[in-house]
Formats: C-alpha cells, sequence, structure tokens
C-alpha cells in the first residue's frame, strides 16, 4: 500500500487478497484519476464518470461483496469489512466521492448480501443491476438528516408497505442512483425503523432538481420525493433499530476509511510541499521549520491515529464471534464515535495542510482544496455532531431521556 | 427578533460615515449581489455577472474614490480620523454579501494606503493617480503586488528577512525605474488591474532596509503582462493571476517615498491588510448567523425547532459569541488605527503585531465556527443554496493570505515575548 504504510495498520487482520487489492486500487487512483485531474478537474464525464466505470464494472468492486448465487463474486461474509476497508482507503485517495458512492453500496450490500442472512428477494431484484457490464450501481441512502428522525413513513399495506417522503435529501445520487435505500419509520409496527430498497424506477418516486454542493463532484445530487410507493415485505434490507444500526455501522465504517484515503492523499500532498518549498529564506527548507514542523506532526498524528480507529472498527465489524453483532448498541455506538472522530481529524488535518501551503493549497491546481471540499461534504452525511453525541451519552450514561 | 445589526459596536467611536455608508452599502449588496451570489462560483474567469455590481459599488456609487483628497474627486478619507473604523463597516457590509467582492474591493485602496493617508501623502502621485479612479463611473481596481513564486510570506516578513528573498528589480536609469521580475496571486490581477503597486528591491539579495523600493506601475504600460485568473476553492469575485514585469520603465516618481520611507510606510499597508482581514471575516459571519438562523429556526427535530435542543443551541452560542467579539475586536483595531496619537503609528511593530494577532484569531474562529455551522445544518449545509457553504469556502483563504497564520504566530511571539530570532 505504497507510501501509506508509513501510517500504521493491523496489517495482521488483512489477508493477502486484502493487500493485493488495496495495491491494484492504488493503481486505479493513480492511472484513472490522478494523473488526469490537473487537465481535468472535476470533470464529471471526462473523468470521474470513466474511473468509477473502471472501478465498479471492470475491477468490479460493485460485484466483490455479492452472493455468488446472485451473480457476484461471494465476499459475502463479515470479513469483507476488512476488505472494504483497505479498498475504500485507496480509492478515497483517488477521489473521495467514489469512495463514498462506494461506501453507499457497501453498507447496503452488508444489509442484504451477508451469507447466512442473504435477502433473497432484494438480492433477485437487484441482480441485474449489481452484475451490469454497462452501468455502474449507484444506490441513493434516504436516511434521517436529524438523529432518530427519518425522513420517510412507512405504514402497512396488504404484503408490503406504502411509503411517503416529502422532498426527501438523500446522502447522495438522488438524481443518477439505479436503487434506493430508505430508512423509513414503520407506522404500526413494533419494530418502529426499517430499511426499505426501491428500485430505481419505482412508481411513484420523483427525483428533483440538480443541486448544487460543496464537494464530492461525482455525486448527482437531488432531492427525492416519494408518493404512495408501494414496496413489497420481501424489499425490507433491514427490520427494527439492531438491523438499522448495523447497517450505519457499516456505513460509518465506509465514511472512516474514505476519510482515510482523504488524508493520505493530503499527506502526500503536503509532504512534496515541504521537502521542496523554502521558507524563512534561502536554504530554509519547509519541513525542517520547527512551527511548520509542529503542524505537520499533528497532520501526521490525525492520519495515523484516524487510520488505526478505523481499522479497528472494521476488526470490530468483522468478527462478530468476538464483538456481537454489528448492531449491538455498543458497536453502533463505537461506530457512530469513529466516524464522527475521523472525519472531524480529516476536517482539521486538512484545514492545517491548507495552512501549511498558503495559496497553493487554495488553488484547484494543488488539488489539496479538492479532499477539503470532499471530507467536508461527506461529514455531514453523518448529520449533526451536537445530536450524535446524544446516542453516545445516552449509552454510556444510560442517559435514556436523551 | 434579532438581527447583525444586534451585534455590539463601539457606539462611542463610530465615524460620522459609519451608518450612512453602512446602509448605502447593505442596500447595493441586498439588490446586486445577494440575489446572484450563487452563481459567482461559475462566473470565476468571466466576471459577467460580478462586474456590474462592481460598477455600481466602485463607480457609480464612487466608493473607488473615498481615499482621494476632496480637491481630487476623492473624499477625503486618507485625511479623515476615521479612515479605519469607516473602512471596516464597509468592508463587513461587502463582505455579508461576498467576502471575495469586499477583498477586491478593499485592495483597490490597498497600495494607495502609502501615498493617500496622511501623515504621508504623497501629493504629485495622488494628483497623478486620482483620474484613474474619481473621473469615470467604471470600476477600476489596484492590486498590491507582492507574492512571488518563490513565497509570499518572506516578502512580509520583514524582520527578519528584511526583504532579501524580493526578486523583482527596480534599477534606476536616468528618470525611470527599470522593472523586471513576477508576481502572482495578488488581488485584482488576472487581468482585471489597472494600477499595480510593486514590492521590488533595488539590491537583490539585501538586509538593507533602504534598497525595498514600492514602485507604482500602471496596467498599461509596456512590458507588463496579466495572466488568466486562477481557478480557486472560492473568492470566485477576486482574481488572482501571474504578472510579468519585463523591462518596465516608470517615471522615477512613481517609487512611494524612497529609501527607508518605503518600507516603513509599507508596514502600514500590512496594518490595514490586518484590518480588512477580520472585517471580511467579520462581514461573513454575520451572513452565516442570517442564515443560520434562519435555518435552525425552520428546520425542527422532535417537533421543535432545532434551536431549541439545548446541545444544539449551545454551539449556536459559542459561533454567536465568536461573531460578538470578532465585531468588538475589529472596531478597536480600527479605532487603533485611527488614533495614532494615541496607540502608536499605524507603521509600529506593535500594531502590526496586534493586528496580525486579532487578524489569526478572527480567522481560526471563523473557520471553525463555519465548519460547525455546516455541520449543525446536516446535509444542507453543504448546499450552494444555503450560502454558508460559499462563506466556509470562501473565509478559508482569509487565514491563508498575508503570509498565512505561521507568519502572524511569530510576530505575534517577537513582539510579546521579545523574540529576537524566530
Ligand atoms: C484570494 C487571494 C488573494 C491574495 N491577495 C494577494 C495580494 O493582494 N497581494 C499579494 O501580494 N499576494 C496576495 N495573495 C497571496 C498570499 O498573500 C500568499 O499566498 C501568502 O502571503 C503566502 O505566500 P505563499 O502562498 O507564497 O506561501 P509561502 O510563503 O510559501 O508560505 C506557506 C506557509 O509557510 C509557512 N511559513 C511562512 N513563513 C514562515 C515562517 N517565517 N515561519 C514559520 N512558517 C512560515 C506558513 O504556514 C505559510 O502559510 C493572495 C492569495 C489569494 C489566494
Amino acid at each position: 500500500m505504497g507510501n501509506s504504510y508509513s501510517f500504521p495498520f493491523l496489517c495482521e487482520w488483512a489477508t493477502e487478497m486484502d493487500l493485493s487489492l488495496a495495491e491494484n486500487l492504488r493503481e486505479w487512483a493513480e492511472n484513472e484519476v490522478m494523473a488526469r485531474r490537473l487537465e481535468l478537474k472535476e470533470d464529471y464525464e471526462g473523468l470521474l464518470e470513466p474511473a468509477i466505470r473502471k472501478l465498479f464494472l471492470e475491477i468490479g468492486l460493485q460485484r466483490l461483496f455479492w452472493p455468488e448465487e446472485y451473480g457476484g463474486d461471494g465476499h459475502n461474509l463479515p470479513s469483507a469489512a476488512v476488505t472494504a476497508t483497505a479498498a475504500l482507503e485507496q480509492v478515497a485517495r483517488g477521489d473521495v466521492g467514489i469512495a463514498f458512492l462506494l461506501s453507499c453500496l457497501l453498507a447496503l450490500q452488508s444489509a442484504v448480501a451477508m451469507e447466512g442472512e442473504v435477502k433473497e428477494e432484494i438480492c433477485s431484484a437487484l441482480q441485474e443491476i449489481i452484475t451490469s457490464k454497462d452501468d455502474p450501481a449507484l444506490v441513493s441512502l434516504v436516511l434521517p438528516l436529524y438523529r432518530d428522525e427519518p425522513q420517510a413513513t412507512a405504514r402497512a399495506a396488504k404484503g408490503g408497505w406504502t411509503v411517503e417522503a416529502a422532498s426527501a435529501r438523500p446522502l447522495a445520487c438522488g438524481a443518477s442512483a439505479s436503487f434506493f435505500g430508505v430508512l423509513c419509520a414503520l407506522e404500526g409496527s413494533e419494530d418502529g425503523v426499517g430499511l426499505l430498497v426501491l428500485p430505481g424506477g419505482t412508481k411513484g418516486l420523483k427525483r428533483g432538481e440538480a443541486i448544487k454542493r460543496t464537494g464530492l463532484a461525482v455525486d448527482r445530487h437531488a432531492e427525492v420525493t416519494l408518493e404512495k410507493v408501494k414496496v413489497s415485505e420481501g424489499m425490507c434490507a433491514a427490520r427494527g433499530p439492531e438491523a438499522c444500526r448495523a447497517f450505519l455501522a457499516w456505513l460509518y465504517m465506509g465514511i472512516s476509511a474514505s476519510n482515510v484515503g482523504a488524508l493520505f492523499a493530503s499527506y502526500e500532498i503536503l509532504r512534496e510541499w515541504g521537502d521542496n518549498r523554502v521558507i524563512k529564506g534561502r536554504g530554509n527548507i519547509f519541513k525542517e521549520n520547527p512551527l511548520t514542523a509542529s503542524v505537520m506532526a499533528e497532520v501526521a498524528q490525525d492520519t495515523a491515529l484516524s487510520r488505526m480507529l478505523t481499522w479497528n472498527l472494521a476488526r470490530m465489524l468483522s468478527e462478530p464471534g468476538v464483538y456481537g453483532p454489528a448492531g449491538a448498541e455498543d458497536n453502533y455506538v463505537t461506530a457512530l464515535m469513529v466516524a464522527h472522530h475521523v472525519s472531524q481529524a480529516a476536517e482539521r488535518a486538512i484545514n492545517r495542510s491548507m495552512e501549511m501551503m498558503a495559496s497553493a493549497g487554495y488553488a484547484k491546481e494543488w488539488n489539496l482544496e479538492r479532499y477539503w471540499r470532499d471530507v467536508k461534504t461527506m461529514q455531514l452525511c453523518l448529520g449533526p455532531y451536537e445530536l450524535a453525541k446524544m446516542d453516545v451519552s445516552r449509552f454510556f450514561y444510560h442517559a435514556s431521556g436523551l | 427578533m434579532r438581527t447583525i445589526d444586534d451585534f455590539t459596536r463601539p457606539l462611542e467611536y463610530l465615524s460620522p460615515l459609519d451608518d450612512p455608508l453602512g446602509m448605502i452599502v447593505r442596500e447595493w449588496a441586498e439588490t446586486w449581489v445577494i440575489p446572484h451570489r450563487r452563481r459567482f462560483d461559475e462566473d470565476w474567469k468571466e466576471h459577467r455577472l460580478i462586474e456590474p455590481a462592481f460598477k455600481r459599488l466602485m463607480g457609480e456609487l464612487g466608493l473607488q474614490r473615498v481615499l482621494f483628497p476632496e480637491d481630487l474627486g476623492g473624499w477625503g478619507l486618507g485625511r479623515s480620523n476615521y479612515a479605519g473604523t469607516s473602512s471596516y463597516r464597509l468592508f463587513e457590509e461587502v463582505a455579508r454579501a461576498d467576502s471575495g467582492m469586499a477583498v477586491a474591493f478593499g485592495v483597490v485602496f490597498w497600495p494607495l494606503v502609502m501615498i493617500c493617508m496622511e501623515p504621508h501623502v504623497n501629493r504629485q502621485l495622488c494628483e497623478e493617480f486620482a483620474p484613474i479612479f474619481c473621473s469615470t463611473t467604471e470600476p477600476r481596481f489596484a492590486a498590491n503586488a507582492m507574492t512571488e513564486p518563490q513565497g509570499g510570506a518572506d516578502i512580509e516578513n520583514m524582520e527578519i528577512v528584511k526583504g532579501s528573498t524580493i526578486q523583482t528589480t527596480a534599477v534606476l536609469d536616468g528618470d525611470e525605474w527599470v522593472i523586471n521580475g513576477h508576481k502572482l496571486w495578488p488581488t485584482n490581477s488576472g487581468g482585471v488591474c489597472d494600477l499595480f503597486g510593486v514590492v521590488c528591491t533595488t539590491n537583490p539579495g539585501s538586509e538593507d532596509p533602504n534598497d525595498f523600493a514600492f514602485i507604482f506601475v500602471p496596467a498599461d504600460t509596456p512590458g507588463v503582462t496579466q495572466g488568466p485568473p486562477y481557478e480557486k476553492a472560492g473568492m470566485a469575485a477576486d482574481k488572482n493571476g501571474d504578472i510579468w514585469f519585463e523591462n518596465v520603465r516608470v517615471p522615477k516618481h512613481y517609487r512611494a517615498h524612497g529609501p527607508g520611507l518605503d518600507l516603513l510606510y509599507f508596514k502600514e499597508v500590512i496594518t490595514f491588510g490586518n484590518l480588512g482581514s477580520i472585517a471580511f471575516v467579520g462581514g461573513s459571519m454575520m451572513n452565516v448567523y442570517e442564515r443560520l438562523y434562519q435555518f435552525v429556526s425552520e428546520e425542527t427535530y422532535r417537533g421543535k425547532p432545532l434551536k431549541e435542543h439545548d446541545a444544539v443551541a449551545g454551539a449556536l452560542a459559542d459561533i454567536a459569541r465568536d461573531i460578538e467579539i470578532i465585531r468588538i475586536v475589529g472596531y478597536q483595531y480600527a479605532r487603533m488605527v485611527d488614533r495614532p496619537d494615541l496607540y502608536g503609528p499605524r507603521w509600529s511593530e506593535e500594531m502590526v503585531a496586534k493586528g496580525r494577532a486579532y487578524k489569526y484569531w478572527a480567522c481560526d474562529r471563523a473557520v471553525e465556527d463555519v465548519g460547525r455551522a455546516m455541520n449543525i445544518m446536516s446535509l444542507y449545509g453543504a448546499d450552494r443554496d444555503w450560502d454558508v457553504e460559499k462563506h466556509w469556502r470562501d473565509l478559508k483563504i482569509v487565514q491563508l493570505w498575508m503570509g498565512g497564520k505561521q507568519l502572524c504566530q511569530a510576530e505575534v511571539a517577537r513582539w510579546f515575548f521579545d523574540c529576537r530570532t524566530l
């Protein structure tokens, strides 16, 4: 894993296959994105779309975690958490937005395709999308904007659900998704919440106008409205708090790994700057200045610790026999904390890297600023930190009123 | 309902222009900028949308003239004792709408500080350059060209590096300066500049203050080439590019003041840069407050407006606290600028160091606070339509420019702790 080896991770948890996949993805990042972005910037048609096609379709990451019996590569065990982390780090190093879309897909696959818990109706419905040779499988997740308040409601109807949501805001891909994962308040059900899967062409699903955002240029962002959308019972990917939390824990792991990849990329850009820039008159190499070196140390520290936390989270999710199910409250809270911590570390570290590079950090030409915009945009997909902390306190201090 | 006007201003030392000008600019912002600013990012190169707003503010309302003496068509601000406080308010109001516009507007005056401010008015140069700005209703831009490819911070790090890294040279040939060099990044470059103030050396590698030269160069002088603007994370309304000076000849008297004095008064330019930066930050934060106020009042969580959730309110309080303090600190610094009789000359090491301290404090708070505001807004925080993300992208550069935070730290430590080698 090239330069990023300098940042420790518990390599004993990674298989040969994980490491070689990461190495291949490192090349993908370099050849498909980094080599061409000076010229193409964040151009969707010219750069990002071809890169995502190569990754999802040719390299086949959209099939990797999909059950063999539904045409996938069958890597659908909890250990896929480690594989996903190793992969997402490298993908995000090239482009955070693409890694984020992959994180969303993997999280949904964790809910529907895990060996022993395969949701047959959903896997059948999605098989064509996931095994397509022509179109990347893009999932749009509609999750609560504010902690525990879903944007959509589902009412029990004959053999299934009727889903409603007005101008709901998905995490990504409202305009371009091949299918949707909608976390709904299940009205009249003791389970309370459920994750329903809707193919893109479902009747009553309307996509809004394109929305301009700070970062994640690969995302065709738009609101979605669901009007009396009928979903059969079998399209429920996760039912009840624990199952939904498991899905979220996987998503948070993906977001954390994507942040780590962004941190690697920023570190590399900053390192090149530190090696070559001269400050305080002639002959004083940037990285040798104690004042800047102390900031650079914090950037490296944020990167290293973020990686360690993320790998630990991946390990926990990959070993339910040791740590309990992914959706257990303690695992969920860990995932939530790691994701917020790592995404704040990424924001802080890239902010500080920009400080080091001054105008160069702010210019598109140097590419640092795109990681800054991307990690911030991705952070917002976690919802407000102030509300997330309520879950943490609720768990650690038994504050059940929160 | 609270508004931005509830943030405290020091009423006892507001300039007579503060409110009248503030209201004129606010109206301009509401009409000419705020309805259009969401499309400014795509307009970074052409300025088709941005240019009319500049024309209105600077040319038609005449605000590009304010620093020049009245008898030359200006408003005489440079000779008043309220240049600091009134420009603070002006910049704050413009930045509330768009801090990129505030910078472009503010920098018009930046090099002119060298020649228009009492007690060092250069009457001859004022007479020569006033018509560029005062006899037209078209917007006219000046730029302060300091930064060079090898580094901007060193050029501003006068106390230690002493101008020894400046590579743009000025050689006297008879009655003319011959200027050669390459500058980059100045605000109002990228093709829009009419008049450059250029930081040069008359003796490359020298640490002698007498060799620092500040020379005015009209942009249409033969040998001056402006490159196209750079693409940046934000601040679309400010164009920044390369400028090449190849055997550019200007009259000898275009040097602002001469050996020693150029460097002395250039430090006042830095003081105004810091003052402007605080105002840009403060103005942007005012608008962040307005947009956030609306958001947290309209969006609900558990049946109540988001702002009524105690934990969210805690974060909102932190943001409001910082805006309040930024404004108080900014106005205080403006007052210090206005009263050299009490606080010492604007070019003193003390004024520069204190300005750097306030500036980098304000920038640090703002970058963190606007990031927090975006976070409170959940997915909407990244929306162009909510404007907060724009301020987040725009403000970041205020923290980075003028030598960056570390230069600020070095100067502050040097002054307050008598450091000798930083
Ligand atoms: C929108 C915008 C507007 C601008 N406007 C102008 C303008 O009007 N005029 C102009 O001349 N320039 C302007 N600039 C350029 C800007 O002021 C410079 O980028 C800035 O001064 C830093 O210079 P640099 O980018 O060359 O970085 P460097 O000088 O290489 O500095 C990079 C970093 O090195 C560190 N550093 C520098 N010196 C020291 C030190 N002594 N000790 C410890 N650390 C140090 C700091 O972290 C600094 O951020 C503008 C830039 C932008 C993006």
